[in-house]
């Protein structure tokens, strides 16, 4: 879910990048050798931003691909094979990702695929999976367009798409005491498939509850004024406070908040605070205080084989929290598993489609499942920055905090 | 009024910061005939020198310009020495194509060293403001305005009162001319492109304080910059200096009475009505053939 955008330039950039970089084969995992007599490794192709803009998500997708192979490999395979993933490097770049999943498919013969990162990516390279009937789960594309077309192949394994981001949120909200209740709330906003859709399914919701919408605005990637923006956001005064940001300008937008000096009762930013330190660093700690985020997954989460997760990325990849959306690219991958394993066969991958399509899978995200387009069907957990750290606070359920600070002391 | 009032003040503060941004660019076009795409990945590179040396000794990030501005300057030096000076001869086009490969290298290089992750250098500052009435000036822009100015005006003095800042001079306005009066013009080229560099040390520090950055930020750089340059006259360095304080205030006002959303489209909206009526920028001399294309 979480993207850095780039500017035209870069398409050309990442082209030239991509032709010296190549892609890159990523042999099989250890794992038990009983299954040698068995026929050849599936092998599962996918390609992934491992340079340009989205390096650093991309490259944490492909750790997440690449600790399911090592896991379903010491189980002994899919279907009694072993495993091979197969990662491209798409460079960041829309031309090339098509360019890997054509090659993929028609040269180097895989018999899977697996999705790329974002939904820019995921946009064209998911038709290319349709157009040669490839199952294709994906793990960050999350913009409503991407399931507007009728695909029969495609699912999104994030728990929902990007309009329905913020459902838990706003329930939140919507289920407040009177007396505490926001009367008032300001909406700005990236232009951009993936924060405005967030902002416009709260507001929806807020506007037929009867919260005013006291302001409203969009600003292009390129803005770096975020000073104006914050000082009509500070006349507007509103109770709460939504911002649909990808990362810079979700700095960008805080910083200038404690310019102008204004702290709403409760502050909600999509995506920059669910990129942990980065976020803290970029605001400083204490600006983080109270400040509302939806996410897919966390690592303390008592999900199914999360624990398990963490520990075998820990053993391959080091000490350290996994990124979101290496666990995101895990769970495509126990989507893609889940429906090989009921159906029995990859040959006709239509069928595993149909199966995903009509039920729930178990994943480290939780349980998930989806309507006929492949959008998700589920809700995202929010989160919230206490005392420097992010929580998960709602749902109650999933939570690794039970208090909800309610009021902003940062921003 | 108030909010009148405060979109000027905030835009000149930023325009400022571009102005100083966007004169080592027309420096290095005016006297050289170079088209230095790489200007903005100078400007990130000199942001992350910053980053390095505020996480490891905790100076004050625009005091850091002390150190920034030398390796800049150096750096711009090898790099001339050992790229550009090579396509001198070669027309403008060829500088462009030079530069922006530059520019992709140095990305992926600050990627590999950095990382392409988001970086922010936060003196105490950082988002802290003055307030004057009910006017609100945020300190990080005063202060990179107030640095800016020093260095604009220490370049400036640099360009007039200086025997090689003369050369430099002399060689952007005939070539030929300063070289039949003694002006080594070669070694006047490799000085003024180290210079035009050596700006971005303290461009480079100044962003790195106000925005947070990555090594792919150079693109939104680059664009404004040649957009400021081309409004004020490529070349000219007062032209520089207006036309970047109007691109700062202009994106400033459009934020506050139009949407933000116009702020990137507006100024280049300026540049093409001021290129209708005066094609040569609002400072430039003429306009030249080889450039009128870029």
């Amino acid at each position: 879910m979480r993207r850095l955008r780039w500017v035209a330039p870069a398409l050309a950039a990442a082209a030239m990048l991509a032709a010296g970089c190549g892609g890159s084969d990523n042999g099989g995992g250890g794992g038990s050798s009983s299954n040698q007599a068995s026929s050849k490794p599936i092998n599962i192709g996918a390609s992934l931003p491992l340079t340009g803009d989205f390096s650093e998500p991309g490259k944490a997708a492909r750790q997440g691909y690449q600790v399911w192979q090592k896991m379903i490999n010491d189980q002994g395979g899919l279907l009694g094979r072993k495993v091979r993933i197969v990662v491209r490097d798409d460079a960041s770049d829309q031309n090339t990702v098509v360019a890997d999943y054509n090659a993929l498919i028609s040269r180097q013969k895989v018999d899977m695929l697996l999705g790329t990162f974002s939904s820019l990516l995921n946009l064209p390279a998911s038709t290319v999976a349709e157009r040669n009937r490839k199952l294709y789960v994906e793990p960050a594309g999350g913009a409503p367009e991407i399931f507007s077309r009728g695909y029969k192949h495609l699912f999104f394994a994030q728990q929902a798409t990007a309009d329905h981001q913020g459902d838990v949120f706003a329930q939140y909200i919507l289920g407040l005491p009177a007396n505490q209740r926001p009367k008032t709330a300001a909406y700005p906003s990236l232009d951009d498939p993936f924060a405005l859709p967030v902002l416009d399914g709260i507001r929806q919701k807020f506007e037929k509850a009867g919260i005013k919408t006291v302001y409203r605005t969009k600003y292009a990637n390129e803005n770096t004024n975020f000073d104006s923006i914050a000082n009509a956001v500070k006349a507007a005064n509103p109770d709460v406070l939504l911002h649909g940001a990808t990362f810079g300008d979700g700095v960008n937008f805080v910083r200038a908040l404690n310019k102008v000096g204004f702290t709403p009762k409760y502050f909600f930013q999509t995506s920059a605070p669910s990129f942990a330190d980065q976020y803290s660093k970029g605001v400083g700690v204490k600006n983080t205080e109270g400040t509302f985020y939806a996410v897919s997954w966390d690592a303390k989460a008592k999900t199914p084989g999360n624990a398990e997760f963490v520990k075998t990325f820990n053993s391959m990849f080091g000490a350290g929290e996994p990124a979101e959306d290496a666990a995101d690219a895990f769970a495509a991958a126990q989507v893609m598993q889940a429906a090989v394993k009921a159906v029995g066969s990859i040959s006709d991958q239509t069928k595993l489609a149909n199966w995903i399509r009509t039920h729930s899978v178990n994943t480290i995200l939780g349980p998930l499942k989806w309507d006929k387009t492949g959008a998700p069907q589920g809700q995202f957990l929010i989160g919230q920055w206490q005392g420097g750290k992010s929580q998960i606070v709602l749902p109650k359920d999933a939570a690794t905090s039970q208090t909800i600070v309610e009021k902003n002391a940062g921003a | 009024m108030t909010k009148l009032v405060e979109a000027i003040i905030l835009g000149l503060l930023i325009g400022g910061v571009y102005a100083l941004m966007a004169s080592g660019l027309t420096l290095i076009f005016g006297v050289m005939n170079v088209i230095n795409v790489a200007h903005g990945a100078f400007l990130i590179l000199a942001a992350f020198l910053t980053y390095s040396i505020w996480t490891a000794t905790g100076v004050d990030p625009l005091v850091t310009i002390a150190i920034t501005t030398p390796a800049m300057f150096g750096f711009g030096w090898l790099l001339y020495s050992g790229a550009i000076v090579r396509i001198r001869a070669a027309p403008a086009a060829a500088s462009v194509l030079l530069t922006f490969a530059l520019a992709l290298v140095l990305e992926g290089v600050m990627g590999l060293v950095w990382g392409n992750t988001s970086h922010a250098i936060r003196p105490p500052y950082f988002n802290q403001s003055f307030t004057v009435g009910e006017l609100f000036l945020p300190k990080a822009q005063v202060y990179g305005c107030i640095v800016a100015i020093g260095v604009l005006v220490a370049l400036w003095m640099f360009l007039t009162r200086t025997w090689t800042g003369r050369a430099i001079r002399a060689s952007a306005v005939n070539p030929q001319g300063a070289r039949l009066v003694g002006v080594n013009v070669a070694a006047v080229a490799t000085t003024t492109f180290a210079i035009g560099v050596a700006t971005t040390g303290a461009g480079g520090s100044i962003i790195g304080v106000l925005y947070p950055f990555l090594p792919g930020s150079h693109y939104l750089w680059i664009s404004r910059l040649l957009g400021i340059i081309v409004l004020g006259g490529m070349g000219s360095l007062p032209g520089a200096i207006v036309g970047a304080l109007l691109i700062g205030v202009g994106e400033s006002l459009t934020a506050t009475y139009i949407s933000p959303q116009w702020t990137t489209a507006v100024p280049y909206v300026v540049i093409f009505l001021v290129l209708l009526g005066r094609p040569q920028g609002l400072m430039g001399a003429r306009l030249r053939e080889d450039v009128a294309a870029v």
